[in-house]
């Protein structure tokens, strides 16, 4: 066997992942220093790579993703300034972008690894808003299953003020003022059913907002206090 | 709505990713939303049992955030850089301890028959394509082999216990099947 040959065998069974974690931990160093393994095992990568489509996908817990915020969060912000809205504008208008970025490539997975699955049972559609104060700071991730409308959701970063409540909002032109769904003071994930009375398109159309409450929430049924997070509704298929 | 073209895809996903380059944590939570089911599952493919495949899942995206800037869209679609970190981390760990034998838990080789991959899933692109064809020009067994090696992270003795061989015949059929596959696929 020539040299060439076992270096790209070598970059071959790296890739496939039959190598032992001795050999693993030396490819990885190999690769460094040299170029011509680097390429090889970036040919292979590159090659093999479709073999991910067949792969289904699963949804990751929930608090995954806190998790990762936490850990690539060095100093935690605290969510307290109500006066802080970053150019919620900007940011809204951001994320619309953002929105259409996120909905077409889940959608695109969704063609990929899906279409046998979609067939016989239609899988439910998902809504996701990240409610935010600015890029730096998601607070609450909020899940919506337009299918039966349950809503969750997820607080990611935000703490409360003593004495304060927040209050979830759904806003769209259609609606004229914001409506309440309702405190979200708990620390941990909730479900609720409050988008029950709301069409499909209203939701999928809506951004939700979390204004800051007098405990217990708002007195008047519209929002007193200054909104705080905000994001826009994303599709995750369609 | 009309669903995008993959070009589009990977082009929306490639300006989010330089945008968390420069460390924007709603582009990362966008492509967090995108792209998380879709490593989990491969992840958990490999590690089988989901506290550890979850631990993995987070180090993944700690690295995606701290390396965005490495990532080249010439070089690879912005799915292919992410899979690969993923799939690296993931057969780390899967390698690094003795894994559970199969006597332990007799459900590993259940979960590991590959049966229910969508392989023909992968002849989406001209790449899946291609690969494919090459694939389904080596013997039957040997096709299943680099499958189930890829996508359920079997190692050189799993697959010894599949097949009912020796270590070293598995080897010399890995090598051989991969150096057919290397010719089929070069340009």
């Amino acid at each position: 066997m020539t040299g060439a040959d076992d270096i790209d065998g070598l970059a071959a069974e790296y890739v496939l992942g039959t190598l032992d974690a001795a050999e693993r931990a030396a490819m990885s160093a190999r690769r460094q220093r040299e170029p011509q393994l680097d390429a090889a095992i970036s040919f292979w990568e590159r090659r093999l790579a479709p073999l991910n489509e067949a792969i289904p996908q699963v949804a990751a817990p929930l608090s995954t993703w806190q998790k990762v915020e936490a850990r690539i969060t060095r100093a935690p912000h605290s969510a307290n300034g109500s006066a802080e809205i970053i150019d919620l504008k900007r940011r809204l208008s951001l994320w619309r972008t953002s929105a259409i970025a996120a909905s077409a490539i889940a959608a695109s997975f969704i063609l990929a690894v899906g279409v046998r699955e979609l067939t016989p049972q239609p899988k439910p559609k998902n809504l996701v808003a990240v409610l935010q104060k600015d890029a730096a700071s998601p607070a609450f991730l909020v899940t919506v299953n337009i299918e039966d409308r349950l809503m969750t959701v997820q607080p990611v970063a935000a703490k409360r003020e003593a004495g304060k409540s927040y209050e979830l909002w759904i806003v769209h032109d259609s609606l004229g003022s914001p409506k309440s769904l309702g405190v979200i003071d708990d620390a941990s994930a909730m479900q609720r059913p409050t988008l029950a009375a709301y069409k499909r398109d209203v939701i999928e159309g809506a951004t939700l907002a979390v204004s800051l409450e007098p405990e217990g929430g708002s007195p008047t049924g519209a929002p007193t206090g200054p909104v705080v997070f905000a994001g826009k509704m994303i599709g995750t298929s369609n | 709505m009309e669903l995008p073209s993959p070009m589009q895809t990977s082009q929306e996903i490639s300006t989010l990713l330089a945008s968390v380059a420069r460390k924007d944590r709603a582009a990362f939570a966008a492509v967090y939303q995108a792209t998380s089911a879709k490593l989990y599952g491969i992840v958990l493919r490999i590690l089988k049992r989901r506290d550890i495949a979850d631990e993995v899942l987070q180090e993944v995206y700690v690295k995606i955030w701290e390396r965005a800037a490495d990532f080249d869209p010439k070089m690879a679609s912005p799915i292919t850089w992410m899979a690969t970190i993923a799939r690296n981390r993931a057969l780390d760990e899967v390698r690094r301890k003795k894994p559970d034998s199969i006597e332990d838990h007799p459900e590993i080789l259940n979960v590991a028959s590959g049966e229910d991959l969508a392989i023909d899933e992968i002849l989406k692109g001209e790449d899946g394509k291609r690969l494919y064809d090459c694939l389904s020009h080596l013997e039957p067994d040997r096709a299943q082999m680099i499958v189930l090696a890829y996508c359920e992270g079997l190692s050189r003795d799993d697959l010894g216990a599949r097949y009912g061989q020796p270590v070293n015949t598995i080897k010399t059929w890995l090598r051989r099947s991969l150096q057919q596959l290397r010719t089929c696929l070069s340009p």
